[in-house]
């Protein structure tokens, strides 16, 4: 492995420890018919074993596209990475990685489970097939062996009845447990690092607990660190470590989850706060909208790209991008006029 | 799923019973006895011939007879251009020759046309994908007739003029139809069709290959085909398990419908090299106007076509587990 | 499902640039046909007089040796026999088969003169086993090539200069060749314009409308009348295609059913259009609008189901809108994308078919058309002679390319769903 870390841009929780997964200036590009288009710009955090890092944002601010950059599952020949992107883990840089090697470590050491569990299981197969797809791919044990540890996988996400299920199609089972099984797909190999990009965003919501829940235990009983993409603070709050708000492609606040809701030092990640009804749970925390319109990828302010929408705005704004800076050795946030207590000032 | 056969064969019932009486509305928009008339004829030879040809009887009368052939498959009816023979002699006798054009033709043109779709796939907005576009659509904009004329010149006259191979054979020899079994594969039908079969494939490979890579372009852009590449699966396993099994429905679908398409196709291969085909049968039948030969022949075309239909329904419940006839 | 009216559709649209290109295309010849059509400036029997020797090239080529003489021969003969005539001089100034060219004014003795002339170098020529390997061979080519070079020559001799304005249509005359008649292939192809986009527009719009109307009222009204519709076109649909197409075809374009749709159709469309109608086309057009109705039919009658299930659609109804403004003012501006991609798609289907038709003898009667000229060349491709097929392939070719690139284009803009 190698030795040189690189030196962390973003506070970390435990800056000892070293992370599992590393993403440093990670630029996304797709080539379109009108033009190359910057869907990510230059994000970079890091997730630690043990840990959940929460990815938050409107949808649209390239949270997918940041976590199929990191598995490499963007259509190769329209897609585009920074030069000075990298995406470290257990010493490679998997952005360079050939697609040979890549895959090995799809499936095995890096798993994903997806927003939509009625469109990710191939509906001509059976479940028990497409479980023992991943164990055929990245283990060496026999078919018997293969189709216990289905069983076994099958109860960990608790599925009633395995055996029977084993056998049934896609179609025959309802929305949460087909989430259950992508889960199951995901966790057949023990991976390292877990990306879930709103897993539970097409789910109702005693069927969200449950799958949440599910997570949470997987977290405890093996350690695997989870990148948790969501649109949902009430999720963040239930689940996360540490948060990553993205906006327009960009990271404009990172914090722990506690610094994060109670004193935010972003204005689009108040706003977002704010729009979380303070009553009642907070499991109903959909993020409700903010006045006007994301920019279009293809029509991105030079200067800070929240501007337009942000009521703290000042002439700087509109003029000079802002940079990602420090403002703790936990904390940074991408803000001329940060609104945290420590700022000491107010607009 | 019985029930729901039966039910789709109901329907269809109506829909059979319309044709026939379509066809044979249309038919009688010419009058065949003009056709039929010696020189200075006499209104007496007008109704003998009229009666003569069963155009007397009433129209629901002539209407049941032919339902009567059909459902019992007996086309006993004499042909009023080939006196002496009936429609079902005709009939036995050009199914032969157009089958053995429309089902190599189908089965080449559709493996090799779903391979290609499959490279192209793959090959999914680079070179070769985008030349392959580019080819289909270029050659989807020439007209059927034009790869006829071609075909027969080059593989067929330029070719034994430049090589001297005699590979194949200008046009249809009508000594050879009565050669059978062997011989027929082996030496007859190189010579006489394998030529009217290429040039169908070569037409129809733009339409298919087209189609089937929308196709193919279409699955691969599904969600389950991202977590099958999340799994670590590689590429060929992606295209030949995961989205091969799934575009089946679309195949069979295509397949289906090119089924009677394929024998439209010969009608011009089989006027053209004058192959007896069915085609070749009707086309003539409709000149003469030989009311029962086109009656006869386009109620078997629609049954077969019905009939497609119905299968590809049940292949439906074969290939995707959430289709249930019912 | 995007709205035929969103601009922003057409924006997507207008970036395509094979379809913009292809709309251009398709303008043109719609400009061309359009120009024939008013103007006349070639007329039907421009197209079918005798403009030259059979089979000349195209592009002012030369043919080869051997048909230079068959050429020069068949003027000389064809003069000679009109010198034959009892009134030889009415008969050589009646002379046409040189298309715009006329002959000199010379009295006949003049012309048998200059024919005799011409006989004698022919005659020379005719000595040679083979006049194609001669003129090939280094020893006889330059004597050869002099001899061919005074035949042609003396032919011209015949004739009067080409004036200055002439000298332009006589180049049009022989641009793409003559075909096996002397005809101009390029008049023909041009000609045959009128004809494509006619048949392509006329059937377009016929079963776009009737699918339409079907569509409409089987997908809004249900019921009953969806039940008839649906029967009626799964009965056309259960007969192949070219199958109905000839039998109707065939039915249609004999007989007094024709006949008396000729009269009135014909005449109705004559006081409309001044005569530049084709009325023989009309078996053609009613076959073609039978056959094709059902495609748009199928796609209308679904998407109309789908909108009206819709909540504002809904909405409406229960509001008390009458059903005639809703199906105007919801349904139609919904399903016209449907309509203008059926349009194009039956477009081509039309043009093509046409083709085939034709081939059978069942399509175009009087006048060219692509299919005709492809039809004819059969023979004409045995003895290696390729530019009628040609050219009719190469216009029809553009015409078709365009109206598939600009129905892709469509799809792709108004219904990306589509396979
Ligand atoms: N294959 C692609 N080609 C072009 N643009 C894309 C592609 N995939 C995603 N995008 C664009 O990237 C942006 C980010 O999308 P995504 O990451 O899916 O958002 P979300 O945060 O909701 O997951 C969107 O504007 C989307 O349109
Ligand atoms: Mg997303």
């Amino acid at each position: 492995m190698s030795s040189a870390s690189p030196s962390s841009e973003l506070p970390t929780a435990a800056p000892t420890a070293r992370p599992v997964l590393s993403v440093r200036n990670l630029t996304t590009q797709f080539r379109t018919d009108r033009g190359l288009l910057t869907a990510v710009d230059s994000v970079s955090f890091d997730v630690f074993e043990g840990e959940v890092l929460g990815i938050v944002g409107e949808s649209g601010c390239g949270k997918s596209v940041t976590a199929r950059s990191i598995m490499r599952l963007l259509p190769e020949h329209i897609t585009r990475y920074g030069p000075d992107s990298r995406v470290e883990f257990s010493g490679c840089n998997l952005l360079e990685l050939k697609e040979r090697r890549m895959r090995r470590i799809r499936g095995d050491r890096i798993a994903m489970i997806f927003q939509e569990p009625m469109t990710a299981l191939n509906p001509v197969y059976t479940i028990g097939a497409q479980l023992d797809e991943a164990l055929r791919y990245h283990t060496s044990l026999s078919r018997r062996e293969r189709r216990r540890r289905v069983l076994e996988l099958l109860e960990r996400v608790e599925i009633p009845s395995p055996e029977r299920r084993r056998r049934e199609y896609p179609h025959q089972l309802s929305g949460g447990m087909r989430q259950r099984i992508v889960i199951a797909m995901a966790l057949a190999c023990e991976p390292d690092v877990l990306i879930a990009d709103e897993p539970t965003t097409a789910l109702d919501v005693t069927i969200q607990a449950q799958i949440l829940r599910l997570m949470d235990e997987l977290r405890k009983t093996s350690q695997t660190a989870i990148v948790l993409i969501t649109h949902d603070l009430g999720v963040v709050a239930q689940m996360c470590d540490r948060v990553v708000v993205m906006y327009a492609g960009q990271v404009v606040e990172s914090a722990g989850v506690d610094d994060l809701f109670h004193d935010a030092a972003h204005p689009y990640t108040r706003a977002l706060l704010e729009s979380i009804p303070r009553s009642g749970a907070r499991r109903t925390g959909r993020l409700a909208t903010i006045p006007g319109m994301v920019p279009g990828l293809d029509e991105m302010p030079a200067a800070c790209r929240f501007a337009e929408r942000c009521s703290g705005r000042e002439d700087r704004c509109t003029r000079i991008a802002p940079r990602l800076t420090d403002i703790t050795d936990a904390r940074s946030v991408r803000c001329h006029f940060p609104m945290h207590q420590a700022a000491g000032e107010t607009h | 799923m019985w029930t729901y056969l039966i039910r789709r064969l109901a329907w269809n019932v109506p829909v059979y019973l319309g044709i026939l009486l379509f066809i044979m509305i249309v038919l009688r928009v010419r009058d065949p006895v003009f056709a039929r008339l010696p020189k200075n004829a006499t209104e007496q030879d007008k109704a003998d011939i009229r009666a003569e040809l069963g155009l007397d009887q009433p129209f629901v009368a002539q209407y049941r007879d032919l339902l009567r052939q059909v459902c019992t498959l007996s086309f006993d009816q004499e042909s009023w251009s080939h006196p002496g023979q009936t429609v079902g002699q005709i009939m036995k006798r050009s199914i032969g020759p157009s089958l053995a054009i429309t089902v190599p033709a189908l089965v080449f043109t559709t493996v090799l046309s779903v391979t290609v779709a499959l490279c192209s796939a793959w090959f999914r907005g680079r070179l070769p994908d985008r030349l392959l576009v580019l080819t289909s659509v270029l050659g989807m904009s020439i007209s059927f007739l034009v790869y006829i004329i071609l075909g027969q010149y080059f593989a067929a006259f330029r070719m034994r003029e430049i090589t001297g191979i005699d590979l194949f054979a200008i046009s249809y020899d009508p000594e050879v139809s009565g050669v059978g079994g062997m011989e027929f594969v082996t030496t007859v039908w190189p010579r006489y069709y394998l030529l009217p079969v290429l040039t169908s494939v070569v037409v129809a490979m733009g339409y298919d290959t087209r189609f089937y890579r929308a196709v193919m372009v279409e699955e691969s852009s599904r969600d389950y085909i991202i977590t099958a590449r999340a799994k670590g699966a590689p590429q060929w396993r992606i295209m030949f398990v995961h989205m091969l099994k799934n575009a089946m429905i679309p195949i069979i679908t295509r397949v289906a419908t090119t089924l009677p398409f394929l024998i439209t196709g010969s009608f011009l291969l089989e006027r053209y090299f004058g192959i007896p085909g069915m085609g070749n049968q009707l086309l003539l039948a409709v000149e003469s106007l030989d009311f029962p030969v086109v009656q006869a022949f386009t109620a078997v075309f629609a049954a077969l076509y019905i009939a497609t239909i119905l299968l590809t329904d049940i292949l439906y419940a074969l290939v995707d587990p959430r289709v249930r006839l019912s | 499902m995007t709205e035929i009216g969103s601009s922003r559709a057409w924006r997507k649209f207008l970036r395509h640039r094979p379809a913009v290109i292809a709309s251009v295309v398709i303008a043109v010849y719609v400009a061309v046909a359009l120009s024939v059509l008013l103007t006349g400036w070639i007329t039907l029997e421009d197209t079918s007089a005798r403009v030259g020797p059979a089979n000349l090239p195209g592009f002012g080529l030369l043919p080869d040796p051997e048909q230079r003489m068959d050429n020069a021969e068949w003027l000389a003969e064809r003069i000679e026999s009109l010198c034959d005539r009892a009134d030889p001089e009415e008969a050589l100034a009646g002379f046409r088969d040189l298309g715009s060219r006329r002959l000199a004014d010379l009295n006949v003795d003049e012309f048998r003169r200059r024919i005799d002339a011409i006989w004698d170098t022919w005659d020379r020529l005719a000595e040679l086993d083979d006049v194609n390997e001669a003129a090939r061979s280094p020893e006889t080519g330059p004597e050869v090539r002099e001899g061919l070079a005074e035949l042609d020559r003396r032919c011209e001799a015949l004739l009067q200069p080409v004036s200055e304005t002439g000298s332009v249509w006589r180049t049009l005359e022989l641009l793409l060749g003559t075909d096996r008649q002397g005809r101009s292939i390029f008049l023909r192809a041009v000609y045959s314009i009128r004809v494509a986009v006619m048949i392509g527009l006329v059937t377009g719009l016929l079963a776009v409308a009737i699918g339409t109307l079907a569509g409409l009222a089987a997908g809004y009204f249900g019921g009953i009348t969806d039940g008839i519709i649906t029967w009626l076109y799964s009965t056309f649909a259960s007969i192949p295609g070219i199958v109905l197409l000839i039998v109707l075809a065939f039915m249609f374009s004999g007989g007094e059913l024709d006949a008396s749709l000729n009269r009135v159709t014909g005449g109705l469309l004559r006081t409309v259009l001044g005569g530049r109608l084709d009325e023989t086309l009309i078996p053609v057009y009613i076959s073609f609008a039978i056959t094709f109705w059902i495609g748009p039919c199928r796609v209308i009658r679904g998407e109309t189901m789908k909108i009206r299930e819709l909540e504002y659609v809904q909405a409406a109804v229960v509001m008390g809108f009458g059903r005639m403004r809703l199906l105007l003012r919801h349904v139609l501006p919904n399903v016209s994308h449907l309509m203008l991609i059926n349009f194009s798609l039956l477009f081509i289907a039309a043009v093509k078919s046409e083709v085939i038709l034709s081939y059978l003898g069942l399509g175009v009667q009087n006048g060219p058309s692509w299919g005709l000229m492809i039809s004819q060349s059969g023979q004409e491709v045995m003895k290696g002679f390729f530019w009628q097929i040609g050219s009719a392939t190469g216009f029809m070719f553009v015409l078709v390319l365009a109206f598939n690139i600009l129905t892709d284009a469509l799809q792709d803009v108004f219904d990306p769903k589509h396979v």
